[in-house]
């Protein structure tokens, strides 16, 4: 018989730490990366010998970039292994971390992710495209919010405005890359890139890292941890994309089944959400994943994001850390940021961004290929 | 005049002599399970995971509905001069594909019929015409 995360032993995320998120810069990534490492060591409250196991989430850094890093912090010998998997990658570390733990393999293990920007080199299958080489992210993207604007009636400028919320949840953020408000007309203004996207409705170029300390109860004892900034992990599910019926778009689909796997490993309703970090990589993918996670019914989105429902304050926040249009997306460090969003919110420290009375989290990563990544974080 | 030679051959095939490129047909596969794909090959059927004798090639229509287009203002490859449009469009055999607009089609939406034709790009060393595929509103 198999299990779920939440059927085996209670994991819990008991220190978070960033390097901020910034354009390219001469920092070397053993910096950033141990300045994440520190953070979270510092936030839990524990020295580092106590981690059992490491997992280094990074795409663009190269081969056994680990190492190099972490022995900085003492080399004790402990297991150490990376995690690439597109922009899911961090997120693919931890949900590594949370089963290791959960297992009862180790008490402490830590999911670190670290990355500068790179030329990203893509596998060769040796079979044939028509024109993929002009076919980027962005445009990928400009494609979809083509389709969903003739689908749902939907105005560039009501799109846009998924940017406008996620700068402003960036401003308040110390650890954003992109820490400005923006009015709609600069958003619309800015420079045209794809169809209607325009470049501050796409997430910046940039380098970072984030890190996670996760715990089992056994752990939080031993070493004396405050169980009460101790936030919970109730689900844990990934995803691949599989073959759909022909006009479903692989994006929505692939989401919607993976968000529905993790709410009903955590017994939980898309309703029953205070928070959500999700991957706006560009504006049109919010609008998409919210409805595919079942918060409004199929061009509802729009009217959510009008009425301030998705506002930090508002009836579900959805990226209150500013998103990866404004917080950023350095690639491995993304989907560990999140979660640790997630657990500064539930903990109630996230300050001027607080979204008051937040309960329960939900983070979302997709990441080429195309893969799917959910994680549900509970008080 | 030579028919022209085309840019990727692996993918379409045209009738000889047809300079005007409008009987493109695309190079896809059938599977036994009934799954059609573009383009052609033998590692194996996504849907149903049959490989070898399973999969058998099978020319596609290049006919279509567009399902999305977006024209490219940024693009960081120099040998893809900016603007161009890249359209989505379910093939009516099946298989939805991303490619290229023909750069004097008109303009194009959502749910509107289109073709796909072969449309001169360049030229080879020994001086032919290089044609390659590029999608254009049905006439
Ligand atoms: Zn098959």
């Amino acid at each position: 018989m198999t299990r779920s995360l939440n059927e085996l032993r209670p994991v819990y995320v008991v220190g978070i730490g960033w390097h901020r998120y910034q354009n390219p810069s001469e920092t070397p990534y053993v910096e950033l990366g141990l300045t994440a490492i520190r953070a979270a060591l510092a936030d839990a409250r524990v020295e580092w010998p106590v981690v059992e196991s490491t997992y280094v989430a990074t795409a663009l850094l190269g081969m056994a970039s680990g190492r190099p890093m972490l022995r900085h912090l003492g080399a004790t010998g402990a297991p150490l292994m990376h995690v690439e998997n597109a922009s899911a990658s961090g997120s693919t570390a931890f949900r590594h971390a949370c089963i290791e733990v959960a297992s009862g393999i180790s008490d402490v293990a830590l999911a670190v992710g670290v990355d500068k920007r790179n030329p990203v080199r893509r596998p060769d299958t040796c079979l044939g495209n028509l024109a993929e080489d002009a076919i980027v992210p962005f445009t990928h993207f400009a494609l979809l919010t083509n389709e969903y604007a003739v689908h749902n009636n939907a105005s560039t400028e009501d799109i846009a405005r998924v940017a406008v919320k996620n700068h402003r949840n960036g401003a308040k953020n110390p650890n954003a890359q992109r820490q400005q408000e923006r009015t709609l007309d600069e958003v619309l203004g800015g420079k045209r890139v794809s169809g209607s996207l325009t470049s501050l409705q796409c997430t910046p170029i940039g380098e970072g890292a984030a890190a996670v300390i996760v715990a089992s109860e056994d752990g939080i004892r031993r070493l004396g941890i405050d169980a009460g900034r101790a936030i919970r992990t109730t689900a844990s599910v990934g995803r691949s994309e599989r073959v759909y019926p022909p006009g479903a778009g692989f994006d929505a689909a692939l989401t919607k089944e993976t968000a529905d796997l993790a709410l009903a490993q955590a017994k939980l309703t898309p309703k029953d959400l205070d928070i959500i970090e999700l991957h706006d990589a560009f504006t049109v993918e919010e609008l998409h994943y919210i409805e595919s996670i079942g918060l409004c019914p199929e061009g509802h989105g729009v009217r959510m994001l009008k009425d301030g429902a998705l506002d930090i304050g508002g009836q579900c926040a959805i990226n209150p850390s500013g998103g990866l249009i404004a917080m950023g997306h350095p690639i491995g460090p993304t989907g560990i940021g999140q979660i640790g969003e997630i657990v500064m919110q539930l903990r109630g420290e996230a300050g001027p961004r607080q979204h008051r009375g937040a309960r329960i989290g939900l983070a979302h990563m997709v990441g080429v290929g195309a893969v799917c990544y959910v994680h549900i974080l509970q008080r | 005049m030579q028919p022209g030679e085309l840019l990727k051959p692996g993918l379409y095939s045209a009738a000889p002599n047809d300079r005007a490129g409008a009987t493109v047909r695309l190079k896809g596969g059938r599977c036994r399970c009934g799954y059609f794909f573009f383009p052609m090959q033998t590692y194996g059927c996504e849907r149903c995971g049959s490989h070898g004798d399973a999969l058998t090639p099978c020319e596609l229509s290049a006919d279509g509905t567009l399902l999305a287009e977006a024209t490219v203002h940024l693009h960081a490859d120099k040998n893809r001069p900016t603007p161009f449009t890249i359209v989505k469009v379910a093939l009516d055999d099946g298989p939805v594909i991303r490619t290229l607009l023909a750069e004097d089609s008109a303009p194009v939406a959502p749910g509107r019929r289109v073709t796909g034709r072969l449309a001169p790009v360049g030229q080879s060393e020994s001086g032919e015409t290089v044609l390659d595929l590029r999608f254009s509103i049905a006439s």
